[in-house]
């Protein structure tokens, strides 16, 4: 009982999510809806920190760049592709995708950077991302792209709660696909990689191959989440791709728990819901609140608030491993 | 020559960012988020001073003193707990300048703020006239830098420093308090970054952003120099200060940023342990 707690308690969580659909008043719908799209973006930062500690400091660059790519394509912006909805989702997760190899291409190359020096590099991209987005006047340079269009089927855009259950939906589908990742063989690698990233290569493991998987796994995730958050908010600007919400997303998975996928999505849900509710009546308070609760966790409880609850029992391979 | 100047100028305040975060990461491998919001609290340790009506001169004093302190207590209530757990010591120093920043938003509000030069007027340098206030900053930038540098090579102090960086244990084992001289370090760091973050608020306006416009280039420097020498970091800056300054005489401030960061990422993709350093094996 005691070991599939966690299990109970993730199935209990989804159970009263979707509820939450059947009951939930429509304003509170759009929030959350919006809220999974942090989400999403949670789930793959604790595929690859959590896994595989690779610390990034500029996960929204994929966001922005999924948010972009959905933005240009769906307001006819690149005319060869035309302007369908499902072609901007699937080029927003492709480009992110690719920016991901990109970056593990240049940082994990040879021995690799080291921990420090790849949040650093990470931190670095995402600022001079987000400047030079602003100064490229085909992606609307410092205002950002107005009226992206949201998702509709035929002529018709969803409803409120048609679009929470799509969104939810989704959510789950990310969450299942990377339940499965971090359950498999090939994660245990990964915590290899964590741990003592020589002692695997010696092992016979080409640790570059593994660990740019992931980081591109991670990253097509950001991207289709930054695609439907385009899609919902309607407006992108070049703050979706910077230092800001990149930080942001690290205080969520770092407060729900890095290592367990269920325990960061709570935190990007439960952190943006309370940072909703209290920003206006806590002004700048609530960044200095906030600041003092991410410390204190990362020093007291370094496996975040929602992880012990969350953990689901070990694979059954893995069992009586010690 | 003024561009020269310029870039000598650059150079020296980012010189004594630098040199602060790579003490403390050679000495307690923790790289250290908030050492731009050192610098912002030295530079509103001024604004505070100055509108108060204290002379700049003794606020200059006071700044690097108030910074130190706050260095002092992030290391005692934070980093100390934590310094054996390396990626974390990223967060949550990262933490602290999110604290800090949010504390002097609440305090002197969002807006940028001015100090009133206390030592206007040019003067004739080299051809050309160049403010007064920004050869002495140069000046004892340059003068700082050099006494630390004599001071780590040349004196009791300096050697135990560099034992411990070499082999903490051994030389825990030899009798150094190591745990002294963290604290007495991650100060040092601290006060250096406010002593530049008061140095330069007459010359720059002082707003709660200004470390991060400060942390980004000098990360960038150590990662083009390299953190495993004292030359590296030097190299570095140099590198980044010059290139800055002299790409900035035809484009904009935006676009030197992203050029100049490009270039940082080509060295590092082929020299990832900083372009000084030989490859270890």
């Amino acid at each position: 009982m005691r070991e599939r707690f966690g299990a109970y308690l993730t199935a209990a969580i989804w159970a009263a999510l979707a509820i939450l659909g059947l009951v939930g008043v429509d304003w509170l719908l759009v929030q959350v809806a919006m809220y999974f799209c942090y989400g999403i973006l949670a789930l793959g930062l604790s595929l690859i920190w959590g896994q595989a500690g690779i610390l990034s400091f500029g996960q929204a660059i994929f966001f922005g760049a999924g948010a972009y790519a959905y933005a240009l394509v769906t307001l006819g912006m690149l005319p060869s592709l035309g302007s369908s909805i499902l072609v901007g989702i699937l080029l927003a997760a492709v480009v992110a995708g690719l920016l991901a190899a990109a970056m593990a291409w240049v940082t994990f190359a040879g021995r690799g950077l080291s921990g420090a020096h790849f949040a650093i590099v990470t931190l670095c991209t995402a600022t001079v991302v987000e400047i030079a987005i602003t100064r490229t006047e085909f992606l609307g340079g410092y205002n950002g792209l107005f009226g992206v269009p949201p998702l509709s089927w035929g002529d018709e855009m969803l409803g409120d709660r048609t679009l929470y259950y799509l969104m939810f939906a989704i959510t789950l589908a990310a969450f299942l696909a990377t339940v499965a990742i971090i359950r498999s063989p090939y994660a245990t690698v990964l915590e290899a990689i964590r741990d003592n990233e020589v002692r695997v290569r010696h092992l016979g493991y080409a640790t570059r191959g593994l660990k740019s998987a992931a980081f591109i796994f991670a990253g097509v995730l950001s991207g289709l989440a930054g695609a439907l958050f385009a899609a919902q908010f309607g407006f992108v600007s070049p703050s979706l791709a910077g230092f800001a919400l990149s930080t942001q997303v690290l205080i969520w998975v770092a407060v729900g728990g890095r290592s367990v996928p269920m325990a960061a999505l709570m935190g990007a849900l439960v952190v943006s819901g309370t940072e909703n509710l209290l920003s206006n009546t806590l002004g700048n308070l609530w960044l200095l609140v906030l600041g003092i609760l991410f410390v204190i966790v990362v020093v007291v409880a370094r496996h975040g608030l929602f992880a012990p609850a969350l953990r689901l029992p070990t694979p059954g391979r893995l069992k009586g491993m010690g | 020559m003024e561009l020269i100047l310029d870039t000598m100028n650059y150079f020296s305040v980012l010189m004594l960012v630098v040199l602060g975060l790579v003490v403390i990461f050679g000495l307690m491998n923790v790289i250290n988020m908030a050492h731009g919001e050192f610098m912002l609290i030295g530079a509103y340790t001024v604004v505070a001073m100055t509108g108060a009506g204290a002379s700049f001169w003794l606020a200059l004093i006071v700044a690097p003193i108030t910074a130190a302190l706050a260095g002092l207590a992030v290391e005692y209530f934070v980093v100390q707990r934590i310094y054996h757990r390396f990626l974390d010591t990223i967060l949550a120093t990262w933490g602290v300048s999110l604290i800090i920043k949010q504390a002097v938003i609440l305090i002197f509000g969002p807006t940028a703020q001015t100090v009133p030069n206390p030592l206007s007027g040019s003067m004739e340098v080299l051809g050309v006239a160049y403010p007064r206030m920004r050869l002495l900053i140069m000046a004892v930038s340059v003068a700082l830098t050099l006494g630390l540098y004599l001071a780590l090579f040349r004196s009791n102090i300096g050697l135990k420093l560099r034992a411990v960086i070499a082999n903490r244990n051994m030389a825990s084992a030899l009798g150094l308090n190591t745990r002294r001289m963290d604290m007495a370090c991650f100060s040092l760091g601290a006060g250096l970054a406010g002593f530049a973050g008061a140095m330069m608020s007459p010359v720059m306006s002082v707003d709660p952003h200004m470390g991060v416009g400060f942390l980004i280039p000098s990360f960038l420097a150590i990662l083009v120099g390299g953190v495993n020498s004292l030359a590296g970091p030097l190299f570095g800056v140099a590198a980044i200060s010059g290139s800055s300054n002299l790409i900035a005489g035809w484009l904009s401030q935006a676009d030197t940023q992203v050029i100049v960061f490009v270039l940082c990422m080509v060295l590092i993709r082929f020299f990832p342990e900083g372009v000084l350093n030989k490859r270890k094996r």
